[in-house]
């Protein structure tokens, strides 16, 4: 786990809430939603909002991509670096 | 309830409609014969709307009916003149609204029940400071809370609706003169709306949304029990405030003894909720809101105007429960 999925693991467990769950619970490549780690459609908001505060970028709405970004803890952290190297250039 | 009932029964795709129409006539009748000459005429198109509109009148009558049980106040049972009274109390209210948007209505003129100091925190919010939700009412008048954001000052007040007239509606109010009032339109929550309105709460603006009606194509609803009977009501103001952690507060404004009351109650600190307690805790805020709107439809029980089918009919209760 690099340190940016570690971080954003963290923001996860912060966000909402996640009570007795720690960073090494919730390996990168585990599903958040559905059968993973459980979440749903108002928890995604809740974590959209919380990385769009945190790493200053913007998710676009409910398109097929923004759900595949948060199909696990791996595909947020490659979307956040993605974003964040656009910005940097 | 199958798809097309639903539609058939919505208040956003027949109500609006209706009473949007009503009102771009009734504007520019007031605007070319004043609201004395028009007044009269007006009362003779609601007559005509109680005479034809068979559904509206048994759902006055079913919530008078509600409302009267409820209350253990034999007087508040519905009679024919109690229903009409009803109607004619719609009529005074688009009347009002109509002042209300060409700026006649002033705040001087309307009393302002705040005994925790909400409004002086709308004002302050925009000098620094974070935003606040106020859910507001469709009993009474809610466009009177725009006469609150009159007095010099220029309130940073969204306003979220739901149905699909924004731009027409806009269009009205840009007729009406009123540009100080934001219509943004929610149909679904998500997350570019979710950080625009949460930028919008950091800059210090407040949102203001309906608590008392279901969107149409959003499955987000709760029900409880409204004057002794199962409603739903929405999840949307709720959730938006659980997401964006803010105090929530309450808005209605009342037609009382002839003269506008503006009540302005403080319902959660913050909005936050346990994890895996979300749907609980939705739950109970909606319930103590429905009884809070209980309360307040006993101030003015005639100034309800929600026309259509409010309640469950008794046989899709325990289907719609789900």
């Amino acid at each position: 786990m690099n340190d940016l999925q570690q971080e954003i693991t963290q923001l996860i467990i912060d966000t909402l809430n996640l009570e007795d769950v720690t960073v090494a619970d919730i390996p990168p490549e585990q599903p958040l939603f559905g059968e993973g780690l459980g979440l749903d459609s108002v928890d995604a908001l809740e974590l959209a909002l919380a990385l769009q505060k945190r790493y200053d970028i913007r998710i676009a709405s409910d398109s097929k991509d923004a759900r595949q970004h948060f199909t696990t803890v791996a595909s947020l952290a490659a979307f956040v670096q993605s974003q964040r190297d656009a910005c940097a250039k | 309830m199958n798809e097309q009932i639903a539609q058939e029964r919505h208040w956003s795709t027949q109500k609006e409609r209706g009473s949007l129409f009503l009102m771009r006539l009734t504007a520019l009748s007031v605007r070319m014969f004043g609201r004395r000459l028009l007044a009269p005429v007006l009362y003779l198109i609601v007559l005509y709307f109680f005479v034809s509109a068979r559904s509206a009148r048994r759902h006055i009558r079913q919530y008078q009916t509600y409302l009267a049980d409820w209350s253990g106040n034999p007087a508040l049972h519905p009679s024919l003149g109690s229903v009409f009274g009803q109607f004619i109390a719609f009529a005074d209210n688009l009347l009002d609204r109509l002042d209300v948007w060409r700026g006649r209505l002033r705040f001087e003129q309307v009393q302002l029940v705040d005994p925790s100091g909400i409004r002086p925190r709308l004002l302050r919010s925009q000098h620094g400071g974070r935003g606040e939700i106020l859910v507001v009412t469709h009993l009474g008048n809610p466009d009177v809370c725009r006469a609150m954001a009159e007095l010099g000052e220029q309130v940073p007040l969204n306003v979220l609706v739901h149905n699909r007239h924004v731009a027409q509606f806009n269009r009205l109010l840009g007729e009406a003169g009123d540009r100080s009032m934001r219509l943004i339109q929610v149909s679904e929550l998500d997350t570019a709306m979710m950080m625009d309105l949460s930028q919008r709460l950091e800059r210090g603006e407040w949102l203001a949304m309906a608590g008392d009606r279901v969107p149409l194509h959003d499955g987000r609803r709760v029900m409880v029990n409204f004057l002794g009977h199962p409603a739903t009501f929405p999840q949307g103001p709720w959730l938006l405030a659980g997401l964006l952690r803010c105090p929530v507060n309450l808005l209605c404004c009342l037609k009382v003894d002839g003269r506008y009351r503006i009540h302005l109650d403080p319902f959660l600190d913050v909005a936050r909720w346990e994890r895996g307690q979300r749907d609980a805790a939705v739950q109970a805020w909606v319930q103590r809101y429905a009884d809070h709107l209980a309360g307040q439809c006993l101030m003015a029980p005639r100034q309800w105007f929600n026309f259509y089918a409010y309640w469950q009919p008794a046989d899709t209760e325990a289907t719609d429960a789900n």
